[in-house]
């Protein structure tokens, strides 16, 4: 099974030089390798508890080196396609477990914002419209306008919504109950990289001291830390910020046009993902539960 | 017996002034569990506290305590594992060879995962002399990035004259600058690194007087403040404010010893609570100041 893993991890570093801020692709292939290493582990004969990660109590009672991944064993390859099949189902449901969360944290007469579009968000509020009235205010997040569509797609279940611009976010946040929104990726130390303006959001959020809840599932969680600020930067064509129209302005300025944003940790109050909500300072557990230290760096 | 353990313990320090002195400890705690002559557990327990009493008297710094705590921790695992008295000293002696040959690598580790976070063009701001730091500026170096270094001068023993030079000598821009010109130099800084003596079980850490100032200071000027520590260092105190820190950590061993009234004595550390601090580079990983309470827990419960 060591070959298995270094055919995976070749291919996991292929995929995710092809695209780096797909980060789910990176999380999906670590994912894999934990669930080869534990089959393996289990099939060698260690006890299902014992501890895969570094920790002082293992440096202080182990008695060698790690294992290394040669024994053969036939009924290897089944289990593992098994334990993989249980995470594809997994994977199908999140939304849906995601969403069953939502009358615990959406109340009747309530004033909800989000930004952009998240399909995750959708079908909370959604599921939550079922049993509950409330408000919600959508920023339509430029240059793509994304609220557009989430305000559209939320009325026409019946939510009373409205569209705001981004700038008017801070006018508009000491009315607002609690902040829902979804996210691209989230970081090792809990903080989230999500749509341009989602800092913005959260800053509000603090200075009126509103609850600001991230709903996303847990294979978006990436073991990365943010060490270096620009790595995960996208840039699109600056056209949607300044149209090719406006020909003698471009030549004398540079257009930025970045997708992503980074929010730290301090800003954020829950996480709600398919196993439940969580507060960002136990994102590290969650983390050593779905992948191994020694995958971290694929 | 008691005599030749605080020999072997300063011979160490005085032949590699690079090894830390709570591995030093374990050493020379090694060394003594070899030459006992004891047919108990008990009766090891006993004299390896008394031994580990006579090493602090020496060294009253807080790795040292840790060290040994942690030494001891290892005698009750191992014990429990094997009731052949004799067996289980063969093990434990096995065993704590390993261990040292793993601590040995624990500084490598850390470089290895904390100089990604050193930008080209970064101007870190550092804290008197830590070997664990300096250790991580080395690796940075060795990647080829360009940064600049403020060290603080840290009286009353200019420990930070010390880190200038060892700096200088592997070509990285450096000056030194009062410990009062902290918050002065804060806005030029883009990131503070700085190691630890020790790591509370808040997840906040004991380190030269002076680092405290340093934090409050990033902490105000939203710049991120690192710690660099081995995972020996984690100690079993949870000290909620400074009066909290136990005396015989504050002050020299050679003060203690004399008695005399403490509080005209200044301390030689401080306490910095987990909330200043962004993260934590240690040889388990990077962890947030969150994750060292589950680290240890894992190891004493």
């Amino acid at each position: 099974s060591g070959e298995l893993m270094d055919l995976i991890r070749t291919e996991g570093q292929r995929m995710t030089a092809a695209q780096p801020s797909e980060t789910t692709v990176g999380n999906m292939v670590r994912r894999v390798l934990k669930v080869i290493r534990e089959e393996y582990g289990r099939l060698h004969g260690r006890s299902e508890e014992s501890d895969q990660q570094e920790s002082l109590h293992k440096l202080l009672t182990s008695g060698g080196l790690s294992e290394d991944f040669r024994t053969p064993y036939p009924s290897l390859r089944a289990n593992v396609i098994e334990a993989i099949n249980e995470m594809l189902i997994e994977l199908e449901g999140t939304t849906d477990n995601i969403a069953m969360q939502a009358l615990e944290h959406i109340h009747s007469n309530e004033v909800i914002m989000t930004i952009g579009y998240s399909r995750t968000v959708e079908a909370f509020l959604k599921e939550a419209a079922r049993k509950r009235k409330f408000q919600v205010i959508v920023a339509e997040c430029a240059p793509f306008c994304q609220g557009h569509e989430m305000a559209v797609r939320l009325s026409k279940e019946g939510i009373e919504t409205t569209v705001m611009s981004d700038a008017a976010i801070f006018a508009v946040m000491s009315r607002v109950n609690k902040v829902i929104i979804g996210t691209k990726t989230i970081l090792a130390n809990g903080a989230l990289i999500a749509v341009s303006g989602t800092h913005t959001l959260a800053l509000a959020a603090k200075h009126h001291s509103t609850p600001l809840i991230v709903c996303a599932p847990m294979f978006k969680l990436s073991p990365q830390f943010p060490n270096e600020e620009d790595s995960f930067h996208k840039f699109v064509s600056p056209q949607e910020v300044l149209p090719f129209t406006e020909g003698e302005i471009l030549a004398k300025i540079n257009v930025h046009c970045p997708v992503f944003d980074y929010v730290p940790p301090e800003l954020i109050t829950l996480f709600i993902s398919n196993i439940g909500g969580n507060a960002p300072s136990y994102i590290y557990r969650l983390m050593s539960e779905l992948y191994h230290p020694d995958d971290y760096e694929l | 017996c008691l005599s030749d353990l605080i020999e072997t313990f300063r011979a160490q320090l005085r032949d590699d002034p690079d090894v830390a002195s709570a591995v030093a400890a374990i050493r020379a705690l090694l060394g003594f569990l070899k030459q006992d002559r004891g047919e108990t557990i008990q009766g090891l327990r006993n004299s390896l506290r008394d031994a580990i009493d006579t090493l602090s008297r020496v060294d009253s710094s807080v790795a040292v305590s840790s060290g040994g705590e942690l030494f001891l921790r290892f005698i009750s695992l191992t014990s429990l594992e094997y009731s052949d008295y004799s067996k289980c000293k063969e093990i434990m002696i096995e065993r704590g060879e390993i261990f040292l040959t793993k601590v040995s690598l624990s500084r490598n580790k850390i470089a290895k995962l904390c100089h990604p976070f050193i930008r080209d063009g970064a101007r870190i701001l550092t804290h008197a002399y830590s070997r664990v730091v300096l250790r991580v500026l080395e690796a940075a170096v060795e990647s080829k990035k360009r940064f600049s270094v403020y060290v603080t001068e840290s009286q009353p023993d200019e420990a930070g004259q010390k880190m200038a030079k060892a700096l200088r000598k592997l070509n990285i821009p450096v000056t030194v600058i009062l410990d009062a010109a902290v918050g002065y130099i804060m806005e030029k800084v883009d990131l503070v690194l700085v190691g630890a003596e020790g790591v509370v079980e808040s997840g906040g850490i004991i380190n030269k007087i002076g680092t405290n100032q340093i934090a409050v200071c990033a902490k105000a000027q939203n710049k991120p403040f690192y710690v660099v520590a081995e995972s020996f260092k984690f100690v079993r105190l949870f000290p909620l404010n400074q009066q909290d820190v136990p005396d015989r950590f504050k002050y020299k061993a050679d003060t203690l010893k004399t008695g005399q009234n403490l509080t005209e004595e200044h301390p030689w550390i401080d306490y910095t609570s987990p909330s200043l601090i962004t993260l934590l580079f240690t040889d388990l990983g990077v962890l947030t100041p969150s994750a060292v309470s589950d680290e240890l827990i894992k190891l004493y419960l």
